[in-house]
């Protein structure tokens, strides 16, 4: 366990070096949520209230634009995973006496650590712009320890699609996989309006206890129940990612 | 003692593709073992099964004493290895990836720096051990890659192809550092090639290796001495059926012992090559035979490969080079 963590920690540094290295990348994964952000809440804001009943829609909508900015940075630890693979640098850690859960879990870690950095960005956009923090300054941190734990939970979907099949389109599609999951949850309107239908995959959706226990930390204070929730999704997404990951590590060296 | 152990050691693919087809090896410690063959012999398959990359069909083998299969975490302790693609990371520097390497291998943090600075010093890249791996030449990654394998001082260290697509000044720095390491420390070399220079003048032991099987096996010297002949190479206009013509003719000629066509070549397997050169100069022109070059050559690793598998190495080489 602690030749696990050593090693995690050593490859999470590493990882860490490399998305410094490429600022580009997290330009991209920060500017498309923070513009969509910002135009939904231009378009949408004024008229939330009456049509809704969401009156600080700015609030409303931060979670959503941490959520999106956190599947991107997941979707590149994919992409940073077939990397290794097609250099041979995959191998070569494979060859180390590093227990294998840690070349996994390293990529995972620097992931949860860009994603809170991502997500301290735009509650930071999000508060200069008025969106207020009903949980003060422990729910801000709350607020970007749990983009952290969602980024590394959704991170193990890329890393799995990666390791899998080694191809860079395929885990660019764990990205594609999170719209789907985020429509179809109450990023945009209260699940109370959605038609019945949609309330229950809203309902059966991970992603909206997530998306819940973050807008509370926003716009209700501190709520048990939902932050109970929030992290019982995460949990459920990680312990599947996890399974797919390590299962993907194993049929590598069959 | 015995460094490395394979007994009937397979691996097949599906649907059934025996890229290893049960081959027995047994190198000793000290030892700079050759495995020469071709593109798609088995030499990389073999390579990764060893180093715990791969597990094998049937069969088993042992590095240090451990099985592969078994023990395998122990293994990728006590082994180096430099595999084909030398598998780096572009975005780090060469010392931060000779770091991780050492702190991946539980080196001491102290250790590790002085170690990296020994090693970059040994593969003349101390100028460029703060610079990103991506501005490295191809020769350079070759040798920061050696430097990895051996960054935890291991004793058997395998090398995959380790000189293939360098130029020769590269070739020959690769080649000074083995055997530097293999006089100096007794590290043992498991290394696969398919250049028969880099097997004749670096193995102790080579094995030639053939569609997954091991098709000859000694020493440089012992196997080019198996053939025990001289060489004749008849290079021949093949048209008109020339070249089959030529090869029945100098088959009647006493004290020869074999006779190939290849590539437009008659060769020819002889005792006594000088005297015999110069009958088969005679019997082909008075056959009408034109002839475009005549050589007489001591035995080489390739004519022990061609008289094992019926075809050159060299030539699977240029195949494949114009494949790519």
């Amino acid at each position: 366990m602690i030749a696990t963590g050593r090693a995690s920690y050593f490859l999470m540094v590493r990882a860490l070096r490399e998305a410094v290295r490429q600022p580009i990348v997290e330009i991209s994964n920060i500017f498309i949520p923070m513009f969509f952000f910002a135009v939904t809440v231009g378009a949408i804001g004024s008229v939330a209230g009456r049509a809704f009943g969401v009156t600080n829609f700015l609030g409303f909508q931060m979670p959503v634009a941490i959520l999106q900015a956190v599947a991107g940075a997941a979707g590149n630890s994919g992409l940073g995973t077939v990397q290794d693979i097609e250099r041979g640098y995959f191998d070569k850690l494979m060859l180390t006496p590093a227990p294998r859960l840690s070349l996994v879990m390293g990529r995972l870690a620097a992931d949860s650590v860009r994603s809170m950095f991502l997500a301290l960005l735009i509650v930071i956009g999000g508060l200069a712009a008025g969106s207020g923090m009903e949980a003060g300054p422990l729910g801000f941190l709350l607020l970007i320890a749990l983009a952290g734990f969602f980024g590394m939970a959704y991170a193990g979907f890329g890393v799995a699609i990666a390791l899998r099949t080694g191809s860079a389109q395929a885990a660019q599609a764990s990205f594609l996989v999170f719209f789907p999951l985020l429509f179809l949850s109450p990023a945009f309107a209260p699940k109370e309006v959605f038609a019945p239908w949609l309330e229950f995959l809203a309902t059966i959706n991970p992603v909206t206890y997530v998306l819940q226990g973050m807008r509370d930390l926003v716009l209700e204070g501190w709520d048990a129940g939902s932050l109970a929730g929030a992290l019982a999704a995460i949990a459920g997404i990680s312990a599947f990612t996890l399974s797919l990951t390590l299962f993907a590590l194993r049929s590598r060296v069959a | 003692m015995t460094a490395i152990v394979a007994e009937q050691l397979t691996k097949r693919f599906p649907p059934a593709i025996d890229a290893v087809a049960g081959i027995d090896l047994s190198i000793a410690r000290g030892q700079v073992f050759g495995f020469l063959g071709p593109n798609g012999s088995g030499k990389t398959t073999t390579v990764r099964m060893l180093t715990t990359l791969l597990r094998p069909t049937s069969g088993r083998a042992a590095v240090d004493g451990l099985d592969v299969t078994r023990h395998s975490s122990e293994v990728r302790r006590r082994i180096g290895v430099a595999l084909q693609d030398a598998g780096l990371d572009d975005l780090q520097t060469g010392r931060e990836l000779l770091a991780l390497q050492g702190l991946l291998y539980n080196l001491d943090p102290r250790r590790v720096r002085e170690r990296a600075a020994e090693l970059l010093e040994v593969v003349d890249l101390v100028d460029a051990a703060d610079r990103w791996v991506k501005t490295y030449s191809g020769g350079m990654k070759r040798r920061l890659d050696l430097a990895a394998a051996l960054m935890h001082e291991p004793k058997i260290v395998f090398l995959d192809e380790p000189t293939t697509g360098l130029d020769p000044i590269s070739r020959e720095s690769i080649w000074r550092y083995v055997r530097e390491l293999n006089a100096n420390e007794g590290v043992t070399f498991f290394l696969t090639t398919q250049y028969l220079e880099e097997a004749d003048r670096l193995a102790d032991v080579v094995a030639i290796m053939d569609r997954g099987r091991i098709v000859a096996q000694g020493s440089p010297a012992e196997l080019k001495a198996s053939i025990a002949t001289d060489v004749i190479t008849v290079r021949i206009d093949g048209a008109g059926g020339a070249l089959e013509r030529a090869a029945g003719a100098v088959r009647r000629i006493e004290g020869i012992e074999d006779v190939r066509t290849v590539d437009g070549s008659v060769v020819i397997y002889v005792r006594d090559g000088s005297r015999a050169v110069a009958r088969v100069a005679v019997l082909l022109e008075e056959q009408s035979v034109h002839v475009d070059e005549v050589t007489l050559a001591h035995p080489t690793l390739d004519d022990v490969f061609l008289r094992s598998t019926g075809h050159h190495i060299e030539a699977d080489e240029h195949q494949a080079e114009a494949a790519s």
